[in-house]
């Protein structure tokens, strides 16, 4: 883990976005450092899967994201990912018509061929269980196994930055632990990922940190292995002034 | 509002001018004026029609010049005589208008199945065929030799006579679709256009209200080109070019959607124009494709938008939504039978996955009902069973005793079930209090014809309609906004108006779709006064919604899905201290 | 008889495919239906007499520079009257812009060509033994079409990528794919498919502003029936439409070919508006 004076890699300050007139983000402030795993949780419809849409550019956004030390302002995700960092979308979509492997390779669309062909293989190894089946339609392919080719596909580039947003949604437990594991894995080898989960003891088992979204804005952050994380967590999601509810 | 004199006359003010100069125009003493001045009439007759297709209902058809060779075509053989016996011109201009009705109804209905650009083929692929059959169908038509056009008896034989004639029917076609225009049947179009599912939700029947329109704009046609033939003197194939068709419909669009003044100018603008500049003539068509593309890209809104000087004032900047749920009861009624809705054993799979798997759910009138649960529990799916965009495989939704029918969401309205959606569903071009009225769809009671000769039944419903949508929209807070047009609303402002158009149904049972998403504390606090006041009014209220607070602090029941499941379900007071709750909903 | 029919059917069919095939490579790029698509086709005769004949280039030299302004036109296509539509495609503005550009084309067509139709030349100067050049080119221009397309979809990372964004747009652009470069690159495709098919069909269709709404419409019916993206449909009833149509033409004569062909449309697609080979609609709410 990061100790000492960590070199921050992505500094989200005064962020704001929505769709069209809905204002979804209110000022929302976060960082994560080099090499460190970063949780993002809280309820539904809190704005999580829109935070990474328009941290990797998917759609616009109001006020300063900066990643590895560059600004990012009116950077799509073509620029993100070129930067390093990968954002792998919700709901496992891979592309059904294509191969396990083509859709490997189009992760890596504008890099060298033979490099491509290297980094393909490299994040297919941590799939065996895709590998094996890299000729396959992706189609064909369990949830589980699409989810995997997902994460993969955020691999191929070696990305600096992994986000993942919600890898474990449809999967068995089995299936979300392999997952996991494969996060943890990258992690170890220097990757910062920022995991967006609703499985909260399982996303607290694989990070260092946590945010917690809530209504647009943040509203926690924490070490993980803090004592009484989920309690002070359900505070913050209810509001801490949850009132009793009226009677009529 | 307080009646001010010569209020009537606002925003006629264009019409007065141009029927003025209309009827002045002979006083220039040119027959070329005339000629020109007779064709710009026909066109609006046509165009007049077809703007409640194009203009108002949003239906892309781009082959109506099909109807008026139809038109033509059916005068000028009938009087004639050369296949019939001589029928009477007048007569057989009826005919020619029944005609076009008739075929304005086989070429529009394609629309009620059809994607738009679908329809706009079907249209084109109509135009193109009946040219051909009538370039083909010699003992009929004439073939490319054509028929003579029809003459008018006196005193419509002259070149001023027959002007008359066609400027009279021009001005009734106007006055009838501005009737139409500020009835429901209108904005049932304008909801068909903008929002289609939530005018279904308001019982706006898309394929009554289009067969309806088609018939009309069909008959307009029709006429119109029983006098265009007249006009010609003469008509062969050639005269029916597609050029025709695209500069009616680029008039509309110029003109603006949903605008009556917007494309009468605009017929008349194109119908001038290449005739005072000669040389651009062979360019007239390229110009109106110019046009229509500087419309599209640049100025949706047309020139009834700039016409529109009311909507360009500022409105105030930092507004407050202060609803007064003490008229509730005023609006709603006092006293109102209502048993609640109740859904038995529902299950509903989309290829082999569970939505939701055998769901009770009763929702009991006087008070409000949470639904709760993490994304994917079924929701959302809930709401539209009840709301009848999905049949359920098995199970039944009840309205007291009555059985809803699966499906069938126009349907929905007639038994007073409301609802607001997760994305606000508007009609950005209309005004606040317009929207609101479409919520009241149902309740009119005059017909077709009766709005279109603004008949007494007619008025009376207008009338009933406006203090009801003035209240609604008091109620919810945004009477201040009434005449302000909805996309210059704030979003959470839309959320209101939402709740507004919805209460003009009087609704026995209130579904809203997460409606505090996007809100701020205070918003929603008042919100939530507002919903609690209306199940207190005696509506059944289902509330889907992520705020945890809003939920806890109105809900007198909540229901907490998982997997198309009910976990629990309770007060609040229990379900905030369920354990198994607390962890599916926070997933821990 | 039956010989001209089918020689007819096949080549007229042949035509009608390509500008299917035009159709859908526009379409899977960007979800729009484009009016450009009979536009193209118009253009590729229109322009091959004019490079050939009025300038006198050679023919490949001629055909070349045909596809290369369908190539430049579609690209133009994509600017003006799609790009600026695309955010709001639920409105359905595209309609009215690409048919306001293809009119637009077509009328500078009319005015600066001629508003006659006007013959096409020959493209090889040789006897044709038992096929006239006029019924085969257009076959083997859509034959040649559909293996190009087939290895450029199957065998490049370029065709992958093409793929991909038809297939799930959003996923194509979080994954980083230059999803714009690509949908203009669909779109000069397209022009050079709609041209050579016009080029090809020249013989056959001659040099007329007005195949433009002809080839819009003919065009359009096989993707409608076997289904928007699909260009097997669009072959299948490209070629199925031809020879109806011909059979038609030379059995009852060609206003009941096209009453025939228009209502056939018409009730197919209130059977199935989806097409014969289509998906089911999205959810509306």
């Amino acid at each position: 883990m990061p100790t000492s004076a960590p070199d921050i890699l992505l500094e989200v300050k005064g962020l704001s976005a929505g769709y069209g007139k809905i204002g979804v983000l209110h000022n929302v402030a976060l960082s994560i450092a080099t090499g460190e795993a970063v949780a993002l949780l809280g309820p539904n419809g809190a704005g999580k899967t829109t935070l990474l849409k328009a941290i990797s550019g998917l759609i616009g956004r109001g006020g300063e994201v900066r990643f590895a030390g560059r600004d990012m302002a009116g950077a799509g995700p073509r620029e993100a990912v070129a930067a390093g960092l990968a954002h792998v979308v919700e709901g496992h979509r891979v592309f059904t018509q294509l191969s396990v492997f083509d859709n490997l390779l189009l992760a890596g669309y504008g890099m060298a061929k033979t490099e491509r062909r290297r980094q393909v293989d490299e994040a297919l190894a941590f799939f065996p269980e895709i590998a094996e089946k890299r000729h396959d339609r992706a189609g064909s392919l369990s949830g589980g196994q699409q989810q995997m080719l997902a994460v993969a596909q955020g691999l191929v580039r070696r990305p600096r930055l992994l986000m993942l947003d919600e890898p474990s949604a449809g999967l068995s437990p089995v299936l979300v632990d392999r997952v996991l594991a494969a996060t943890r894995r990258l992690r170890q080898d220097g990757t910062a990922i920022l995991l967006v989960e609703q499985l909260i003891e399982k996303a607290l088992a694989t990070v260092d940190r946590v945010y917690a979204l809530a209504r647009g804005t943040i509203v926690l952050e924490a070490r993980a292995d803090e004592p009484k994380l989920p309690e002070r967590l359900e505070r913050a999601y209810f509001g801490q002034d949850a009132h009793a509810p009226l009677e009529a | 509002m307080k009646a001010r004199p010569l209020a009537w006359l606002e925003g006629k003010r264009t019409f007065i001018l141009l029927a003025l100069a209309g009827a002045a125009l002979p006083l220039m003493d040119d027959s070329y004026i005339g000629l020109i001045a007779t064709r710009a009439c026909i066109y609006w007759i046509l165009v007049a029609g077809l703007n409640l297709v194009v203009g108002f209902a949003g239906q892309i058809a781009i082959g109506w010049v099909a109807l008026l060779t139809l038109g033509a075509y059916t005068t000028a053989v009938l009087t004639a005589g050369t296949v019939l016996p001589v029928v009477h011109p007048f007569l057989a201009l009826a005919i020619s208008g029944a005609a076009g009705a008739m075929f304005g109804v086989v070429v529009g209905l394609p629309a009620l199945r059809l994607r738009t650009f679908y329809f706009a083929m079907t249209t084109l692929g109509f135009a193109t065929i009946v040219t051909q059959v009538a370039l083909a169908w010699k003992g009929v038509t004439g073939g490319g030799i054509g028929v003579p056009g029809p003459v008018f008896p006196a005193p419509f034989d002259s070149g001023w006579g027959f002007y008359y004639f066609c400027f009279a029917l021009a001005v009734v076609s106007t006055w009838m679709t501005a009737n139409i225009a500020v009835s429901r049947f209108g904005r049932g179009l304008v909801a068909i256009r903008d929002a289609e599912v939530a005018g279904e939700a308001s019982g706006v029947s898309k394929r009554s209200l289009l067969t309806t329109v088609f018939l009309f704009s069909g008959a307009l046609a029709g006429v119109a080109g029983g006098l265009f033939a007249s006009l010609q003197s003469y008509i062969t194939p050639d005269a029916f070019t597609f050029d025709l068709s695209i500069l009616f419909f680029i008039a509309i669009l110029i003109g603006g959607r949903g605008s009556i003044v917007g494309p009468l100018l605009g017929t008349i603008i194109l119908t001038v124009l290449p005739e005072f500049a000669a040389p651009l003539v062979a360019w007239s068509t390229f110009l109106y494709a110019a046009l229509l593309l500087a419309i599209v890209l640049a100025m949706p809104g047309g020139i009834a938008d700039l016409l529109d000087v009311k909507n360009r004032r500022p409105l105030e900047r930092h507004r407050e939504i202060v609803p007064r749920p003490e008229i509730l009861p005023r609006l709603l009624g006092e006293e109102r039978e209502n048993e609640g809705l109740s859904l038995s054993n529902i299950t509903l799979s989309f290829g082999g996955v569970r939505a939701i798997a055998g769901l009770d759910l009763e929702i009991r009138p006087g008070e409000v009902h949470g639904l709760i649960g993490p994304n994917g529990s079924g929701k959302t799916t809930t709401l539209n069973v009840i709301s009848g965009y999905y049949a359920p495989q098995s199970g039944e939704v009840r309205l007291g005793k009555m059985a809803l029918p699966p499906g069938a969401p126009q349907r929905r309205a007639s038994f007073r079930i409301a609802r607001t959606f997760q994305t606000p569903r508007v009609i950005g071009a209309e005004s606040a209090l317009d929207n609101v009225k479409t919520g009241g769809m149902i309740d009119g009671r005059a017909s077709f014809a009766e709005s279109l000769l603004t008949l007494p039944r007619h008025r009376r419903d207008e009338a009933d309609l406006h203090e009801r949508a003035m209240r609604a929209l008091t109620a919810v807070g945004l009477e201040a906004l009434a005449d302000v047009r909805a996309d210059r609303l704030q979003h959470s402002e839309l959320r209101f108006l939402e709740i507004g158009r919805a209460l003009m149904l009087r609704p026995a049972c209130l579904l809203l779709d997460e409606p505090a998403a996007g809100l701020s504390a205070e918003e929603i606090r008042r919100l939530g006064t507002l919903i609690k006041a209306i199940s207190r009014a005696g509506t059944a209220v289902l509330l889907v919604e992520h705020h945890a607070d809003l939920i806890f602090d109105i809900c007198d029941r909540v229901t907490v899905l998982n997997l198309g499941k009910v976990l629990a379900a309770g007060t609040p007071a229990e379900i905030r201290s369920h354990r198994e709750v607390v962890s599916a909903y926070l997933g821990a | 008889m039956l010989e001209s029919i089918v020689s007819y059917g096949l080549a007229v069919g042949a035509v009608y495919a390509l500008i299917g095939i035009t159709y859908n490579v526009m379409f899977s790029a960007s979800r729009v239906f484009s009016f450009t698509a009979g536009m193209l086709g118009m253009l590729g005769g229109v322009l091959g007499a004019l490079f050939i004949t009025r300038l006198g280039l050679p023919v490949a030299l001629g055909l070349i520079a045909t596809v290369a302004c369908g190539a430049i036109i579609g690209v133009i296509t994509e600017f003006v009257a799609v790009r600026p539509v695309l955010k709001n495609l639920e409105q359905h503005l595209y309609v009215l812009s690409t048919l306001a550009f293809a009119l637009l084309v077509q009328q500078f067509t009319a005015i600066e060509w001629g508003t006659d139709a006007q013959p096409f030349p020959r493209l090889f100067q040789i006897e044709d033994s038992l096929v006239d050049q006029k019924f085969w080119l257009p076959v083997v221009a859509c034959v040649a079409t559909i293996v190009g397309l087939e290895i450029l979809y199957r065998h490049t990372l370029v065709g992958r990528a093409f793929l991909a964004i038809s297939e799930d747009n959003y996923a194509a652009r979080a994954l980083g794919l230059p999803e714009q470069r690509l949908r203009i690159a669909s779109f000069a495709l397209a022009g050079v498919i709609g041209t050579l098919a016009g080029f090809t069909g020249g013989e056959v269709l001659l040099a007329f502003f007005g195949n433009q709404s002809i080839l819009n419409f003919y065009g359009f019916v096989p993707v409608a029936l076997g289904g928007m993206g699909s260009n097997r449909g669009a072959v299948v009833g490209g070629f199925a439409l031809g020879l109806f149509q011909q059979a038609a033409n030379f059995l009852v004569g060609g206003v009941f070919a096209a009453v025939a062909v228009f209502v056939v449309f018409i009730i197919i697609l209130l059977a199935r508006p989806e097409g014969l080979a289509g998906a089911v609609s999205a959810r509306r709410v």
